[in-house]
């Protein structure tokens, strides 16, 4: 056998390892999020990944959490595929919530076309509650005094989110419509609950872990 | 000289294939119980869609049926995931044990300690992708 023969065909197994790699290392590079994602676009345009936070702690007892992190481009992508219950393509039906006769779409629309200001303030020895429009967010604020430690409760969410919850029709809620309009927001805390055992937090930024 | 060939090709086509059987990872699945009894399971991700393709349509049938309303959610939250390789997306800790769902080098992985019990998965997110596509082709009305 010439020389050069012999020298393929010792160089020729380890060349064929090395073109199998190539494909697999390109998979796992794609695969471990290290090429960019959005290659076909420009730097510029690629937005931050939005993350919705969700943490519920008991500060008396430190080794009670719950944290979840959920990207909000994913959310938007898988709800539409579940189809159980009340939950249908990403949207759910009203109809079958019981809201104690008042008509939630109504209301909001109400809301929605009035200036902002406060519509509800109750100042008393057990509570306050306040809800109110301001600056384009809808704001519930309720202080729970009935308690030996009080419970505190923050809600805030933008307008441009709570209408397009209800873009969807009197009948439905649109989450998928509701969790692109939080896409579009700032960091912001949406849900703070403090009560004797648990604190609840919910807020978007765009770090993919709580800490 | 001609053993010297042979032993050159099988080496090369036991490397070639080693390569192939692992590039997609390998799906790990490890239960230790304190009584004792430990269970690991380390399957080549690559191999489990070739099995399923083998294995008669009868077996997966049922499977695949019961399977069928939650596989065009399992693809698009696999498909989703694969955009966060890095991520801590779940964890729940209380006085009975540890729950945490995160994602590592493209992988899913599943960590449940309590006491007496500790299960620990590792499933490669390709492989879940493979498994839903695998079983859509078995599953009636997807």
């Amino acid at each position: 056998m010439p020389d050069h023969t012999r020298r393929f065909a010792t160089i020729a197994p380890l060349l064929a390892v090395a073109l199998l790699w190539v494909p697999a290392g390109g998979f796992a590079q794609t695969g471990s999020g290290q090429v960019p994602r959005n290659t076909d676009q420009s730097a510029s345009t690629v937005k931050p990944d939005r993350w919705l936070h969700v943490r519920v702690e008991n500060p008396d007892s430190k080794d009670e959490t719950v944290r979840v992190n959920v990207p909000l481009e994913l959310a938007e992508k898988v709800l539409p595929t579940i189809n159980r219950n009340r939950l249908q393509s990403g949207k759910v039906r009203m109809d079958q919530i019981d809201c104690q006769g008042v008509d939630v779409h109504a209301l909001l629309d109400a809301v929605r076309a009035s200036k902002d200001g406060e519509f509800v303030t109750v100042q008393s020895k057990d509570a306050d509650v306040r809800v109110a429009k301001q600056g384009g967010y809808f704001l519930v604020h309720v202080l729970d005094r009935s308690h030996a430690k009080k419970s505190r409760v923050e809600i805030k969410v933008p307008m441009k989110v709570v209408d397009a919850l209800f873009s969807a029709g009197k009948e439905e809620l649109d989450l998928v419509a509701g969790l692109h309009a939080l896409s579009s927001q700032g960091d912001i805390e949406l849900v703070s609950v403090k009560d004797e055992e648990n604190t609840v937090r919910v807020w978007l930024d765009s770090k993919n872990t709580t800490d | 000289m001609l053993l010297a060939k042979l032993t050159l090709g099988f080496g090369g086509t036991l490397v070639l294939a080693g390569v192939y059987t692992f590039h997609e990872g390998v799906l790990r699945i490890d239960d230790d119980h304190a009584n004792g009894r430990h269970v690991h399971v380390w399957i080549p991700a690559a191999v489990v869609p070739l099995v399923m393709h083998v294995v008669p349509k009868r077996y997966l049938e049922p499977a695949a049926g019961q399977a069928a309303p939650w596989l065009p959610t399992l693809r698009a939250l696999t498909k989703e995931l694969k955009k966060y390789p890095e991520a801590e997306l779940m964890e729940v800790l209380d006085s009975n044990g540890h729950v945490r769902v995160r994602t590592h080098n493209g992988k899913l992985l599943v960590d449940a300690d309590e006491p007496g019990e500790q299960v620990h998965v590792a499933c490669p997110l390709a492989l879940l992708e493979d498994v839903s596509s695998e079983l859509e082709v078995d599953a009636p009305g997807v």
